[in-house]
């Protein structure tokens, strides 16, 4: 039996087609992955084989079977009945947000006979092998009881402990830290890709975590196209763009700054510490790089300089103006005496596709976002977004039609045309290739020759360090919460 | 295909809400082609003005619930010290059955029940009907409202459109009318129609059992047909149909709202 087999398949959405025409078979046990750049429609195309693609709004041609059912006829998706068949013959898929697939009103262990039953023993094995993590300290546990870190790690193991013949994993190192990539790999390629009895099926644009992993077969979608490679691209075209420089000198300093916050559960608010005795200072013009595991307190940082959040103490000064005394609490509102400081920052958050409005086109929620002050010119906005490889069509498109690569780089040139004194990049790269993940760092160094920003990256990516920032901080380390990573 | 099919349920709801639009035509009009005792020992008319009541219960009850419940819910999440205050008044008024709080509802005004003409009455139960009915359905209608809200405030937008300048008023304003939202609505409008659809009946059932004495509410609604015509049951007290009538026609219009909840769920998955 042919695990997925396409017959003339494609994908449309709207006037894009994503996939054309395409015959792409898997046989049996063989593991492989499907690269390509950013909004090639990777994801898409693996969602489809999933059955989690919205009808309403992409549409199909051609057939697709999966563990030998039908799963699409004639570009129809098949009935529910049939889907319900295909899931029972061993379909697993493990998407990109891993922890959105737990249930909040059960706990850890209930969550785990419901996703997984019958696989307890092997998932507690496996988080201890793997992960150096007892089940048993969490069994009881209800996912806003735990921290981010610890929760995708139980939630990737629960997923990939499943019983079935069919893998599907998407992008699986978006949101894993350094540290648990390494065990991640280590995991796959001794549990997962050795076990010939499954068929594995990844999409991901990391090339440095697919090189580490033992994968049968390669290949690249690009303009709608799936293809062989013989081989795998190699890293070392790569080159960290010049940074250039604007002027100098430190604006912004952090002193013993420490950070709480509520978390509304079911069950009620609780307070968690997200760090303490948090100082350091960041100058103009240079790249800061801030690295550590999931949940370790990186965001909040990013949160607590924004003023985003309530529980900051400590200092946090820039131009001699202490921005915690000037807006202690988050109420929804700005202190007269801060919105000028407001309106000098901005951040790319870790998912863009919250950064517009959801029911506006991208050239309606930026008029919007100018008109708040926060915006620059159309003009420059397109400009920007040329810089970091998209077009002017994008502008009249909604939120839900883009990629989240192609959102993290119109996020990023919505905030190059802000012309912020402080830019803040929460995992920014996240979603991008290399490739054009290197014209976005080009784009931004651009700016900063220009004016002389304050620019924090909070990323867990090696590539990021190794070719865009010039200083990096372990964040872990710096509040001293952790060991070394 | 499912274009058609979406068409054939819109109309598969309107046929089964419509004895409340039908109620609306003068009992007249059906005269000639309902059965003549029916028409002659008044039931027909009957259960036209007890229709009609109803589905003048169903739209102000959710007027104003609607309203009420947008309002909280937005406020909920505008402000937690508020939200928290509320969870704690709804949560209590949850857990004591509807049918108890409509009744409750009445007792401060049986005196003026009493001691009114039968149209100032009838008002007056309908008010105090409309209030009771809103009270058991907000809770679970603003923790429908203000979860999602809050999700969409909290975990997806507030990072961004507060780093823009924007308020939270403004950002929650912007969030309550996305389609994801309306949706919502319009699933809260439904659990609202249904939710007092039961009551009304439930409550219509037991005045009529129980009470019928002067102060009582005047409250005429299908349950009390039912619960005045239940003898109709048993041999040689008259035809079944004077109870499964409205029965069945409750049913068709409870019906209707189940496919307007599950219509909407289909959407949101």
């Amino acid at each position: 039996m042919t695990p997925i087999a396409l017959n003339n398949f494609s994908i449309h959405l709207g006037e894009r087609e994503l996939l054309k025409n395409c015959n792409f078979s898997l046989e049996a046990g063989v593991s492989t992955v499907i690269m390509g750049p950013t909004g090639t429609g990777k994801s898409v195309f693996l969602k489809s084989i999933a059955g989690i693609l919205s009808t309403q709004i992409f549409t199909f041609d051609g057939a697709m079977k999966v563990n030998g059912f039908d799963a699409y006829v004639n570009g129809k998706k098949s009935n529910f009945a049939s889907w319900t068949e295909i899931e029972k013959s061993g379909l697993m898929f493990v998407p990109a947000e891993t922890a959105m697939v737990m249930n909040p009103a059960l706990t850890l262990d209930q969550n785990l006979a419901l996703l997984a039953p019958g696989c307890r023993p092997t998932i507690v094995q496996r988080l201890k092998d793997y992960f150096s993590m007892n089940f048993e300290d969490f069994a009881r546990l209800y996912p806003d009881e735990v921290s981010g870190g610890e929760m995708q790690r139980i939630t990737l193991m629960i997923l990939l402990s499943r019983q079935g013949n069919l893998i599907l994993i998407d992008e699986p190192t978006v949101n894993l830290d350094r540290n648990l990539r390494k065990h991640f790999v280590d995991f796959l390629n001794k549990e997962i890709l050795v076990d010939k009895k499954k068929t594995f099926l990844m999409v991901s644009h990391d090339l440095d975590f697919i090189k580490r992993l033992s994968l049968d077969q390669v290949y690249k979608l690009e303009q709608g196209n799936i293809h062989k490679l013989d081989t795998l691209p190699e890293m070392e075209g790569y080159e960290k763009p010049v940074a250039k420089k604007g002027a100098s000198g430190t604006a912004i300093e952090l002193k013993d700054v420490s950070q709480t916050y509520f978390k509304r559960g079911i069950f009620g608010e609780r307070t968690f510490t997200a760090f303490k005795g948090l100082s350091l200072k960041f100058e103009r013009s240079t790249i800061y790089g801030v690295t550590g595991p999931s949940g370790c307190g990186k965001s909040s940082m990013v949160k607590a300089i924004l003023r985003l959040m309530d529980g900051t103490k400590g200092q946090i000064t820039m131009e001699g103006k202490d921005l915690v005394e000037l807006k202690p609490k988050e109420s929804g509102y700005d202190p007269k005496a801060f919105k000028p400081f407001r309106n000098r920052m901005t951040v790319v958050q870790q998912d863009s596709r919250f950064s517009f409005f959801p029911d506006l086109t991208i050239r309606n929620s930026f008029k919007q976002i100018a008109k708040a002050g926060a915006g620059g010119t159309l003009e420059d906005f397109i400009e920007n977004m040329k810089k970091v490889g998209l077009t002017e069509a994008n502008l009249d498109e909604y939120p839900q039609a883009l990629s989240s690569g192609e959102m993290k780089r119109i996020d990023i040139a919505r905030a190059l045309t802000q012309k912020p004194d402080i830019l803040m990049l929460d995992e920014a790269f996240a979603h991008i290739d290399f490739d054009t993940r290197l014209k976005v760092m080009e784009a931004i160094s651009d700016y900063l020759a220009v004016h002389a920003t304050i620019l924090v990256l909070v990323t867990h990516e090696d590539f990021d360090l190794r070719y865009f920032v010039e200083k990096s901080y372990d964040f872990p380390e710096l509040v001293g919460q952790f060991e070394k990573v | 295909m499912k274009k058609l099919f979406n068409v054939l349920k819109i109309i598969l709801v309107i046929l089964l809400a419509s004895p409340l639009l039908i109620s609306w035509i003068p009992s007249e009009v059906f005269a000639n082609i309902a059965p003549a005792d029916l028409v002659e020992s008044g039931y027909l008319s009957a259960l036209f003005v007890s229709f009609k009541d109803l589905s003048i219960t169903l739209v102000a009850t959710l007027i104003f619930a609607m309203i009420i419940s947008l309002l909280l819910g937005y406020v909920s999440v505008l402000s937690m010290k508020v939200g928290r205050a509320f969870t704690n008044i709804l949560n209590a008024v949850e857990s004591i059955p509807s049918i108890l709080i409509a009744l409750f509802c009445y007792a401060p005004v049986s005196g003026y029940l009493a001691s009114h003409g039968s149209s100032a009455s009838t008002t007056m139960s309908l008010l105090v009907f409309v209030l009771a009915a809103t009270v058991t359905t907000l809770p679970e209608a603003v923790r429908s409202i203000a979860i999602p809200l809050t999700d969409l405030y909290n975990r997806k937008y507030s990072l961004s459109f507060r780093s823009y300048g924007f308020t939270k008023p403004r950002i929650l304003f912007v969030l309550m009318n996305t389609v994801l939202m309306r949706d919502t609505f319009k699933r809260v409008a439904a659990g609202i129609l249904l939710k007092t659809l039961v009551l009304d009946c439930s409550f219509g059932f037991i005045i009529q059992l129980g009470f019928g004495s002067n102060g009582t509410p005047a409250h005429t609604s299908p349950g009390a047909l039912i619960a005045a015509y239940r003898k109709a049951l048993f041999p040689d007290s008259g035809s079944p149909i004077l109870f499964w009538l409205p029965s069945i026609l409750l049913i068709a219009i409870s019906v209707a709202f189940l496919i307007l909840l599950n219509k909407d769920k289909e959407e949101n998955v």
